[in-house]
């Protein structure tokens, strides 16, 4: 960490460190955007000025990655959770949005197991995008969800099994 | 179909991947964009703070001082021979003239050296 990079109000924090994690931390603020690129754009800026004003202070109590996608999160439950219920109520009438370039026409197990993801329970799904997605442990995915390890751990090992389900009901057809 | 914890990770990264494809912004913008909003609420902050300072200095310069705190200022009593009622929103305002109302006293017909009693 050079000195000239920490930031003035989180000492812990260096700039070329979070320039490191910005790709992660991006993903994770658009999947809480509903992946509304205009929305996550300004979740991280609000994110980065939580840092820069020591709003949000990181004291070394887990890894910065970690801390860094629970200001995400804390921040996009109290500020996006509206628009992300009107974005949901908006493709749920039948909007698709733009998910063309993402889904082949036609199934296949790939695209059977990502709507699966998409289909489960918000906590269900979260765990499983952080410790599949963002290499986190289950220790680390529960910090930022904001629950125990051990209720984190059964949302994962639900998840996975209602994954598991999805696919051979999709297997048997 | 039985997939290990392994493959569905597989999996669902490259769909993830695919997902956030060239979406992610430049770090150098994004940073600037917030420094720049840090400032401007760091700005919006003091002038609050400033705009705080003001008024509380304001209001102790143009509160009355203890000495004001009289009911009946002695001077202006003996000046004048009427007197204002402290009042407020719940008891209207008074003004007395001991000239003007000054009680009717029940007359006497009784004298005592030359002098009504």
């Amino acid at each position: 960490m050079r000195d000239s990079d920490v930031l003035d109000k989180n000492p812990h924090i260096s700039r070329s460190a979070l320039e490191a994690i910005h790709g992660q931390v991006f993903g994770w603020a658009l999947s809480r955007c509903d992946y509304d690129q205009a929305a996550a754009e300004d979740l991280m800026q609000q994110a980065y000025v939580e840092l820069l004003t020591g709003k949000a202070r990181f004291e070394k109590r887990s890894s910065l990655k970690t801390f860094v996608f629970s200001v995400v999160q804390n921040l996009a439950r109290s500020r996006y959770r509206r628009i992300a219920s009107r974005l949901r109520l908006v493709q749920a009438a039948g909007v698709e949005m733009a998910e063309e370039a993402v889904h082949p026409v036609e199934p296949d197990e790939n695209s059977v197991l990502w709507e699966a993801v998409q289909a489960l329970p918000q906590r269900q799904r979260d765990i499983i995008e952080l410790v599949f997605c963002r290499d986190m442990t289950i220790e680390a995915a529960s910090s930022v969800m904001g629950v125990t390890t051990g209720t984190g751990r059964v949302h994962y090992e639900r998840a996975k099994k209602a994954l598991r389900n999805k696919l051979s009901e999709w297997g048997k057809t | 179909m039985k997939l290990s914890d392994e493959q569905m990770r597989d999996v669902l990264q490259k769909a993830q991947a695919n997902k956030e494809a060239g979406a992610v912004p430049a770090f150098g913008t994004t940073w600037a964009i917030a420094g720049n909003r840090a400032q401007a609420r760091r700005r919006r902050r003091g002038m609050v703070a400033g705009s705080a300072a003001v008024l509380a200095l304001a209001f102790f310069m143009l509160k009355p001082s203890g000495d004001d705190l009289h009911y009946i200022d002695t001077a202006e009593l003996l000046e004048t021979t009427s007197w204002a009622a402290p009042s407020d929103s719940l008891m209207p305002e008074h003004q007395y003239d001991i000239y003007e109302e000054i009680p009717v006293l029940i007359e006497s017909t009784e004298t005592y050296g030359g002098a009504l009693l």
